[in-house]
């Protein structure tokens, strides 16, 4: 790898930026999968600016991977301020910012963090902007298989019944 | 058996030298995390070297061992935690997991990690009061115990096994569960 990319990457790393779960976030985007160690998840807080619908903040949780996290760092400090298709019109390079370019087997990282912005910046879901537990499916949707957005949990004791398997299960 | 791996050593006697081998490449190389950029168990640890921009092999191999061995002190076995918290009220159990995960199953006492819980461990600053990170199967806790300990805090350890070997070792009413 490259020495200089692996500096700026350990930098950004050191001081990560915007990392976990937000409260009072409008939307929530997630893609990936935990299990697999490249799921990424991200919240999205917006106000009202001179007439137009800015993101005021934005965070993201992550684990796994150094690029990823990085790229999601510098992404959220990147995306302040613009409205959601200012930010959804950034190039997948454009978010890794002061990264500079990646390197081939890398780009998969950034395109991990486009793919949780565009996610929690979809103008259909998250009609309503209330509290915290809407943020996230409760525990309820994801087991009911209502249309989770991300995790579905199974209890391995309820899994193991005969004849109460779900479908994705 | 560590002591024998070489370059010429298969990805799977890797592994099973060294369990957290993959979270280690995959951290700092990019290497195994998913199917764009992993490697087969027959693959020899130079092959894979080569393949990714002809990495250094006795580089990744020392990242390899450093990591196994700070994984191995950062780790905290299940009942050994349980009986910390009982001499040690004030250990903290930062849960790392969904809050889908969490809001299904948590060890009594513990807390999720959110934006304001992160703030306020950071702002306390503190290295005297313990906390121990709890994640599913111990396969993520240890990547956010680097975090905390990259922000200068000492006192970090990870849950072996996370909240499921919890619930086989100590506390039977955790119900385990899987992710779909």
């Amino acid at each position: 790898m490259n020495d200089d990319l692996q500096k700026r990457i350990q930098q950004a790393m050191a001081n990560p930026q915007n990392v976990g779960e937000m409260a009072d976030a409008d939307s929530v985007g997630t893609v990936g999968n935990s299990d697999c160690g490249e799921m990424l998840r991200m919240w999205v807080k917006f106000r009202e600016e001179g007439g137009r619908k800015v993101i005021d903040k934005a965070s993201f949780q992550s684990f796994g991977c150094e690029t990823a996290i990085a790229v999601a760092s510098l992404a959220t400090e990147l995306i302040r301020g613009k409205t959601a298709e200012e930010a959804l019109s950034l190039k997948t390079e454009e978010l890794a910012g002061e990264l500079g370019p990646l390197p081939p087997m890398k780009i998969h990282c950034a395109q991990l963090v486009e793919g949780a912005l565009r996610s929690a910046l979809n103008p259909e879901p998250a009609p309503q902007p209330g509290p915290a537990p809407a943020t996230a499916p409760t525990l309820l949707d994801s087991v009911s298989g209502a249309k989770p957005a991300g995790l579905k949990v199974v209890f391995l004791d309820e899994s193991n019944d005969a004849g109460n398997s779900s479908p994705q299960g | 058996m560590s002591a024998n791996l070489t370059a010429q050593s298969s990805m799977s006697e890797v592994l099973a030298a060294y369990p957290g081998a993959q979270r280690a490449l995959f951290r700092r190389y990019h290497i195994g995390g998913c199917s764009s950029c992993g490697f087969q168990p027959t693959e020899t640890l130079a092959g894979v070297c080569e393949r990714n921009g002809n990495l250094d092999v006795a580089e990744v191999l020392s990242h390899i061992q450093s990591s196994h061995a700070e994984d191995e002190r950062i780790l905290i076995n299940p009942k050994e935690l349980a009986e910390l918290r009982k001499t040690d009220p004030t250990v903290r159990l930062v849960d790392v997991r969904s809050r889908e995960e969490f809001d299904a199953v948590h060890i009594e006492g513990s807390i999720l990690l959110s934006q304001p819980v992160m703030q306020q461990i950071m702002a306390e600053g503190t290295n005297s009061r313990p906390l121990v990170v709890v994640d599913h199967q111990g396969k993520n806790g240890l990547d956010a115990a680097a975090y905390f300990m990259g922000h200068g805090l000492q006192n970090v350890r990870c849950l072996r096994g996370g909240i499921d070997a919890w619930s086989q070792e100590v506390d039977p009413s955790v119900r385990r569960y899987q992710l779909g």
